[in-house]
């Protein structure tokens, strides 16, 4: 990696800094909030469910399409590194953005279920799934927005992935191997759950390895 | 082949509903090339392919003996680039620009950069978002210039700018002049800048080059005559004539080879002999390969 991509991913973090610690503390007191009750929990697992894929909206929004949109992209365009290496650095950067957000919000939420009495430790894997899942959901939204070449296809790549949310959290719940162990005392990292997690991380992968292998190589970057 | 600046050979690039076809342009050392062109003529696509933003569809670029677009990040060490559509990153401020860049260029002259930023009237620690349009130019200039490129490629930096702007921007790119290695392709239709500073220049129209010679060459080869032919009197064949305009006995030729031979061939009638500016130059270009084309 040579330093103008050092230098572009560090500037990712710069800029996004805001976004990276409202998204941080806002997922921490999402997981204070479901620690009140019932409804704090409701209310908090909501909260902190539209922070991880909000914090994920807004980088690929902020962080791909408007620096085209703002023309700043020729700004970067005209430093001394190919497509190839700024679709890179655009990858790394606001991966490396989003995770700051992500792991901070992954481990309140999975200290609340082993340090809260009345959670399940059960729900664990759960919990584990559906963090890989918005990990993978977020690669699929930066994916979409290094390829889309219009605001309405990002938005249309936006739409689909939170729709994804719902259809995760209600096609993975009731999996037999998922839903049986969730209000168990004690986790279950079942076979359903492995066949899972590696779909995610197929999905992860793919997701993430695409842009290296089309808009790196796209002939026409502006 | 490889001591050009800039070297485009037979390049094409096509979209739906523009073409640049067969563009050929070199620029030596030392050089400052004024790239002259209506709107929508292929200015910035042509800038745009000697950066390597895009790619083109046929034909060979070669900037500082890199070949484009697949050495780019070479090249782009030793380029400046400003283009008036070019916009900084907007939550960060012009400090955090020039670090930035400081960071990234070895060549970075801090003193230079922090004489622009007074000359400029510019303040560090504002941010990029709220910088109006000539202080974006005069900060996108200033992250250019500071870091020393061999060659500036300017995307119509003036577009847009009060005439004070303007005057401070081309007084910077004068400067930047005395350094004889350095070279500058300069993109305007505003043929008043592009004189001011150049000393070759190359007209393009409809994604074609029509045209490209030194400044000087253009200034003395184009002429306006002025011809009143008495009752009966026919003009007589006269080559080279790019436009001719007959309002009664009252003929306006306009010439792009202009000699003294060619006012003998026209004979005793000529009342007038009067030099171009580069803007009736470059209008008169531009309409005479139009129609040489057909178009």
């Amino acid at each position: 990696m040579n330093v103008v991509t050092r230098k572009l991913i560090a500037k990712e973090l710069y800029i996004n800094r805001w976004f990276i610690a409202g998204g941080a503390l806002s997922g921490v007191a999402s997981i204070l909030i479901a620690a009140t009750g019932k409804m704090g929990f409701n209310i908090g697992a909501l909260t902190w469910l539209t922070t991880i894929i909000a914090t994920g909206v807004m980088l690929g929004l902020y962080g791909v399409m408007n620096e085209r949109k703002e023309h700043a992209l020729q700004f970067v365009l005209s430093l001394p590194l190919s497509i190839a290496e700024y679709v890179q650095a655009k990858m790394l950067g606001l991966i490396a953005c989003f995770l700051v957000m992500w792991l901070v919000s992954s481990a309140a939420a999975l200290v609340l279920v082993f340090a809260k009495d009345s959670i399940p430790d059960g729900i664990a894997p759960y919990t584990v799934l559906l963090c890989v899942f918005m990990l993978a959901n977020f690669v699929a939204v930066l994916c979409g927005a290094l390829h889309a070449r219009s605001e309405a296809i990002t938005s249309a790549v936006i739409v689909i992935t939170n729709m994804g949310v719902s259809i995760f959290m209600f096609t993975v719940g009731p999996l037999p191997g998922i839903q049986e162990h969730m209000w168990a005392a004690a986790p279950v990292w079942s076979s359903t759950f492995w066949i899972v997690l590696g779909c995610e991380l197929a999905a992860l992968v793919i997701f993430f390895t695409l842009p290296f292998l089309l808009a790196a190589r796209r002939r026409d970057f502006l | 082949m490889n001591d050009k600046h800039i070297e485009m050979r037979g390049v094409r690039k096509v979209y739906r509903f523009f073409s640049l076809d067969d563009v050929s342009l070199e620029l030596e050392p030392g050089q400052i090339m004024g790239f002259v062109g209506p709107n929508g003529a292929g200015k910035s696509t042509t800038l745009r392919l000697a950066m390597g933003m895009i790619a083109p569809d046929a034909g060979e670029i070669r900037v500082l003996g890199h070949e484009i677009p697949r050495q780019q990040a070479v090249a782009k060490r030793d380029i400046g680039f400003v283009s008036a559509e070019m916009r900084l990153l907007p939550h960060a401020t012009l400090g955090w620009h020039m670090d930035f860049m400081r960071s990234i260029y070895p060549e970075w002259d801090g003193s230079y950069a922090a004489t622009l930023v007074k000359r400029f009237n510019l303040r560090t620690e504002q941010n990029a978002r709220s910088l109006s349009l000539g202080e974006h130019v005069k900060a996108t200039l200033l992250l250019a210039l500071a870091r020393r490129p061999r060659l500036l490629i300017l995307d119509e930096p003036t577009t847009g700018l009060d005439p004070v702007a303007r005057h401070e921007v081309i007084s910077e790119f004068m400067d930047v002049l005395r350094d004889d290695s350095r070279s500058i392709l300069f993109s305007s239709h505003n043929t008043v800048d592009v004189e001011r500073i150049s000393d070759t220049l190359t007209f393009i129209d409809r994604g074609r080059i029509v045209d490209c010679a030194n400044k000087e060459d253009f200034l003395e080869r184009w002429r306006r005559i002025q011809v009143q032919l008495p009752p009966g009197a026919v003009l007589p064949d006269v080559p080279n004539i790019v436009k001719r305009e007959t309002d009664g006995h009252f003929v306006t030729l306009t010439t792009n080879q202009f000699s003294e031979g060619l006012l003998k061939l026209i004979g005793p009638h000529v009342t007038h002999v009067q030099r171009m500016n580069l803007e009736e130059i470059f209008v008169t270009n531009v309409m005479y390969h139009r129609e040489a084309r057909g178009q």
